[in-house]
């Protein structure tokens, strides 16, 4: 009998998913299973496991990219085999914060391109909108179809020292990772297929299927079966696995700008066959780039004309163009007002107090406490352009200190959150690492969101980082029935 | 059992319309029997949403949209646990008609026992009444034999009648729809002296060819009141005691209390309205 692997496990000072940190050798009662299974494991059959589902995803091609590496750009995402657990009720509470956030963030939107309402009565400062790098002038008064901006958000979600969640950021524009969740749970299932089935664990695998439906619900084309395409960047993207991934689970064509070709206001894809009108486009790239007689005119990667179809309503894009205010991390500060305005009820999920530095007494308060924050840059996403304080050398606070100063309007600071931990094996054993969750919210015909989301790990010992860009790996994770 | 209701309402109106002001009932009510978990109501275009409490108890969510608009979409999803208020078993016999005599008084009773805006109390209602009465001397046991009479009597029919349509009117022709069923048993009991309330919630169809009615939109019942146990549903649509397949939204005296939809604006009217109705059951 081996002795069990989570024995010498410590939770620190954090709150910790697994065990009750007053009690720590019992684990939750839902954990209970992967503690016997996974603690059980010797440290040589726990290789031959970890050795195995690294092959399967090399396999299966899972991979991503970092930019601005020049060790070997293409890697394996890191995947830790403890999956995260989260019990029904805990996460039906979630998801009814996630799904009053996202109706907020749409009739926000949906306000601000027109006659912006929440603006002239008070609830958010005008300027902090129209100053938004990613608020577009020519979306106002345009009706996108449906009447939905938003269909797919990645929101992601901490928890504190106390367990409670917090969202900590919106991704309102490409949110990627969600072909990790879907490998990560196909991985996970071959791996410890009797534990999976013991914990009745709720499926992930309607994604593909949710996604295409609330494309398909955009066309502007009723008649017929609606053609939709997955416009990617190209293969040097950092989340071209999930492009080819999602458009094959979806069964629709995965085309580059070059693919595509507007004229009169229609949009066709080249194809063997000849021109095929199409009707919804799934794009996984940035509005600068989309059109180059629009935006960015450098832009190799759009379609010229797309825009113009786009207004005419011809064909749809998901998602829409302008969302990116709402990624704004100096609009997010005001989503709790946005759903008390337009919802008339308070939020169900609360997030992390921000302090806006283009305020003067905000920027002031930052300044002096720089070692106690996080700083970000309000519209830089992947954890690129951050100051977290405990962790800065006085050279990096001087830097940021001048940074804020020059412009105060794209800058924001955050208490240091210590996010909750989840037992993640590490080359010495078991140890706990910071996670967080981010779901995935489709806005169709109706909400749908998948049953949990990518649980995402800081290996590094003590990081708060989680991004995968910054050496992230995640996890499975496993939302129970009842 | 756990049950989503998605809830759409779209206007359209041949040239735009403004100073629109509108109070919903969409949000379900919570109590011993059911519970509210989550519930949004949202507008479009958007607006600024209030919510208060009406003299029923229902909540209300208040909107205005000054401006000019020529759609108008109203949604509400709301997500419920709700279980069975009684068993066949357990059915609250045993409360004589003549007890009713006692509640008469009673200020709570008082507006579910007289006439309202779709609902009269007259001698030819009340022949009626007796008639469908027979011999019972239980209120539980009249007011089923009301609900039966009118499912088995009435012929349900979408064309025949509208949302203003009087209980007299649809004692008469003896058709209609939910709201038309559940006036006209209302009208009935409150003739014998029992209690009814008008209730306006939701129906999922629990079988699986879909033959009940009143699932596709929001649905409308009764409850009378058993003095000594309460109030009890009865569904004259479907001939059923109402159970944990019923969402309540809020009661009152009749339609009239509990429209999900009231408001006034300047302009013409809509050229169109479609309601979509979606209930699903998330624990099965």
């Amino acid at each position: 009998m081996n002795p069990n692997s989570f024995q010498n496990y410590q939770t620190g000072h954090f709150f910790d998913e697994m065990f009750d940190g007053s009690n720590k050798s019992e684990a939750y009662d839902f954990y209970q299973p992967i503690y016997d299974r996974i603690g059980g494991l010797s440290a040589s059959e726990f290789e031959e496991k970890k050795r195995q589902a690294d092959s399967s995803f090399l396999e299966h091609g899972v991979t991503f990219t970092v930019y601005g590496d020049e060790t070997g750009t293409e890697r394996i995402f890191p995947f830790d085999l403890i999956p995260r657990v989260i019990p029904d009720a805990e996460w039906q509470r979630v998801e009814q914060g996630l799904r009053q956030r996202i109706l907020a963030l749409n009739l926000f939107l949906n306000d601000v391109y027109h006659g912006s309402k929440i603006l002239a009565d008070g609830v958010i400062p005008e300027e902090v909108v129209k100053s938004s790098a990613h608020f577009r002038e020519e979306m106002i008064g345009f009706d996108v179809p449906r009447d939905i901006y938003v269909h797919v958000c990645g929101s992601d979600l901490i928890r504190d020292e106390n367990g409670k969640y917090l969202v900590l950021e919106d991704n309102a524009r490409c949110p990627s990772g969600a072909s990790y969740l879907l490998e990560n749970r196909e991985i996970m299932k071959k791996t410890f297929p009797r534990t999976y089935q013991k914990m009745s664990v709720r499926s992930v695998e309607a994604y593909p299927e949710y996604l295409l439906r609330s494309l398909e619900y955009l066309s502007p084309r009723k008649s017929q079966k609606p053609v939709c395409v997955l416009l990617t960047p190209g293969v040097y993207n950092s989340a071209y696995f999930e492009h080819t991934f999602l458009a094959r689970q979806m069964g629709i064509e995965i085309v580059e700008g070059k693919d595509l070709f507007a004229i009169d206001g229609f949009v066709y894809m080249r194809t063997t066959q000849g021109l095929v009108q199409v009707d919804v486009i799934y794009r996984r790239l940035d509005d600068e780039f989309l059109d180059p007689l629009f935006f960015n005119e450098e832009s190799l990667l759009g379609v010229s004309g797309l825009m113009d179809a786009y207004l005419k309503g011809n064909v749809a894009l998901a998602n829409g163009i302008g969302t990116g205010v709402v990624d704004d991390k100096v609009t997010y500060a005001y989503v709790p007002e946005m759903i008390r305005y337009y919802l008339g009820q308070d939020p169900i999920l609360e997030q992390v107090p921000t302090y806006l530095c283009w305020r003067e007494q905000d920027r002031k308060f930052v300044l002096d406490n720089l070692s106690d924050l996080v700083v970000k840059s309000a519209n830089e996403s992947g954890g690129y352009g951050m100051l977290i304080g405990n962790a800065s050398t006085q050279q990096e606070r001087d830097e940021f200190a001048t940074r804020i100063q020059e412009a105060p309007r794209d800058y924001i600071a955050q208490p240091i959150i210590s996010l909750s931990r989840h037992p993640t094996f590490c080359p010495d054993g078991v140890e706990g690492r910071h996670v967080d969750l981010r779901p995935f919210i489709l806005y169709g015909e109706d909400i749908e969101i998948v049953p949990g989301g990518l649980t995402r790990v800081a290996l590094k010992k003590d990081s708060l980082v989680v991004n995968s860009s910054q050496g992230g790996g995640s996890k499975d994770t496993w939302v129970l029935k009842n | 059992m756990r049950l989503y209701i998605l809830h759409k309402t779209y206007y359209r109106y041949p040239s735009p319309v403004r100073e629109s002001f509108n109070e919903l009932r969409l949000h379900p009510l919570t109590n011993d029997w059911q519970r509210c978990e989550s519930c949004f109501v949202s507008v479009l275009p958007t607006a600024q949403m209030r919510q208060y409490l009406d003299l029923n108890g229902n909540l209300v969510h208040h909107f205005e949209i000054p401006n000019d608009h020529s759609k108008l979409m109203i949604e509400s999803r709301s997500t419920m646990v709700t279980a069975k208020r009684v068993d066949f078993e357990s059915f609250p016999y045993g409360t004589s008609m003549k007890s009713l005599k006692e509640v008469e008084g009673n200020p709570e009773c008082r507006p579910y026992l007289q006439s309202s805006n779709f609902i009269d109390i007259s001698p030819e209602i009340w022949r009626m009444a007796v008639d469908v009465q027979g011999s019972s001397k239980d209120v539980f046991q009249t007011a089923y034999q009301v609900m039966e009479h009118i499912y088995l009597n009435f012929e349900y029919s979408v064309s025949t009648t509208s949302v203003g349509t009087h209980a007299n009117e649809v004692l008469e022709k003896k058709k209609g729809v939910c709201q038309d069923f559940a006036h006209a048993a209302i009208a009935l009991c409150r003739c014998l002296g029992i209690p009814a309330r008008y209730v306006s919630g939701y129906f999922y169809d629990p079988t699986r060819d879909q033959s009940m009615r009143g699932s596709g939109a929001s649905h409308a019942w009764i409850e009378v009141l058993v003095n000594g146990s309460g109030w009890f549903g009865l569904d004259p649509t479907n001939n059923r005691v109402v159970d944990d397949n019923y969402v309540i939204i809020g009661s009152g005296r009749d339609y009239r209390d509990v429209a999900p939809v009231t408001g006034t604006y300047f302009g013409r009217a809509p050229e169109s309205m479609k309601i979509d109705v979606e209930v699903k059951r998330l624990d099965s």
